[in-house]
């Protein structure tokens, strides 16, 4: 294994700076290396003991990533997790995601250097996302908790500063998201009714996995009044059916976050995740009509002329391809409200499990501990 | 374009005058720095026919020089 020491002898490896965190944060932006929030400045002891559980090889990359197509070895992504603020017992959880980002499927190239305003949504499930403290109760999309704000902002800083996703020159977003800075949850599987994600996916309950989605910001879904599955399901295909997302187009994954008072009531008589696809799909419907006619006669009779070439106007255009396309997750805290996360078109979710080097699964954390 | 450039095919790509620093950079990591990147006005998307012709008028020339450059440049070897 290569040892720190070694690899900080590389040339460019090392930089100095006044020992002062304003001038590391004036150097660090001037160098384009930064997200624009302070960072906690990436020494050398501060890059070694966040490789304290990693028992990758510090130099062998784990993914290159577009569109420099820098290589993200565990050192190099290290720095960018001290930066970001990780406990270095999230670091296996920040590399993980970035392996999973490199799925030919999620279209990592595409989703960094796009107009779309997408960023990668980590979803994690199992035993490692809870030791690790990763929230999935009140405010799991917002602000406030160390594990959700770090771990997707060491992802964001690991594509800008070794991917090169650049705005204006590598990240074409035409707005972006503030969802860019992090966008990291957990599904609350003790509030879900259902099935957690990874378990639908054929994982076992005790496999730690993150399922990677290039998404856009949420969109609330606000329902204090239903009191039956139809009645929620109906204002949430509402929200869902908008002409302006990618997903009316492509072959995307959307993501439905059900709060957990939502999917009890959906799920009181019985209903399954895959009934709740179905009904979505068939319900969260825009009729041609309601797109412009240059969309109708451009992207839908030309593009799209196998499906749509001769449609009536009245024809419903589904939100997403396949009814099992949806991703259903259940997360947050106590209230009326869930999420729905749209998506960039070109793209669909990838998954894989928390595993160490020999290629077992880690049932916790402290398995990847070092020394 | 970088692959059939690499394989020795004239190759050149159309880039919008917004996307111009990505394309050098990209021929840059694909290996291929002096792509040749026909730059027309932005946008691409969302364009009636007379604004298409409108960069085909001004990405054509560009595409001529270039191929009558390298036609030059291969007689002269």
């Amino acid at each position: 294994m290569s040892s720190i020491t070694t690899l900080l002898q590389k040339p460019g490896a090392l930089i100095e700076c006044d020992d002062d965190p304003e001038a590391v944060f004036d150097m660090l932006c001037a160098k384009g290396w930064s997200d624009g929030f302070p960072v906690i400045p990436p020494t050398p002891e501060r890059v070694e003991r966040m490789l304290a559980y990693c028992d990758r090889d510090f130099d062998d990359p784990v993914i290159k990533i577009p569109p420099r197509f820098g290589a993200a070895t565990p050192v190099r992504v290290a720095a960018n997790a001290v930066m970001a603020g990780c406990k270095p017992e999230y670091f296996p959880l920040v590399l993980l995601a970035l392996e999973t980002l490199a799925e030919d499927q999620y279209n990592l190239y595409g989703t960094q250097a796009t107009t779309h305003p997408c960023t990668p949504m980590l979803i994690f499930n199992g035993p490692v996302a809870r030791e690790v403290g990763i929230n999935s109760g009140h405010n799991v999309m917002g602000n406030y908790f160390r594990a959700n704000a770090t771990i997707g902002r060491a992802v964001r800083l690991a594509l800008v500063n070794i991917g090169a996703a650049i705005p204006g020159t590598g990240d074409m977003a035409t707005a972006g998201t503030p969802a860019k800075w992090s966008f990291c949850v957990a599904e609350n599987e003790a509030a879900s009714p259902w099935e957690p994600l990874h378990v639908e996916m054929g994982y076992a309950k005790d496999t730690t996995t993150v399922t990677v989605v290039a998404a856009e910001g949420p969109h609330n879904i606000n329902d204090h009044e239903s009191l039956t599955p139809e009645g929620i399901l109906r204002m949430v295909s509402g929200t869902m059916a908008t002409t302006g997302s990618n997903n009316a187009y492509y072959a995307g994954q959307p993501v439905l976050a059900f709060g957990p008072e939502h999917a009890a009531t959906v799920a009181a008589k019985g209903m399954t995740k895959a009934q709740v696809k179905q009904w979505l799909y068939d319900d969260a419907v825009i009729p041609l009509s309601r797109f412009s006619e240059e969309t109708i006669a451009r992207r839908f009779r030309r593009r799209n002329a196998e499906q749509y070439a001769n449609a009536p106007l009245d024809t419903p255009v589904h939100m997403w391809q396949k009814p099992d396309d949806l991703i259903i997750i259940v997360t947050g805290g106590a209230g009326k409200h869930s999420q729905y996360i749209p998506t960039f078109g070109i793209t669909r979710a990838a998954t894989k499990p928390l595993k160490r080097a020999d290629g077992e699964l880690v049932k916790s954390i402290e398995e990847l501990k070092r020394g | 374009m970088a692959q059939l450039t690499k394989r020795g095919l004239l190759a050149a790509v159309v880039c919008s005058d917004s996307f111009m620093k990505l394309g050098k950079a990209q021929a840059k990591v694909f290996g291929v720095p002096d792509l040749p990147l026909l730059e027309i006005k932005h946008p691409l998307g969302g364009l009636n026919m007379d604004q298409v012709r409108e960069r085909a008028a001004v990405a054509m020339p560009q595409l001529l020089k270039f191929i009558n450059t390298s036609k030059e440049n291969n007689s002269g070897k």
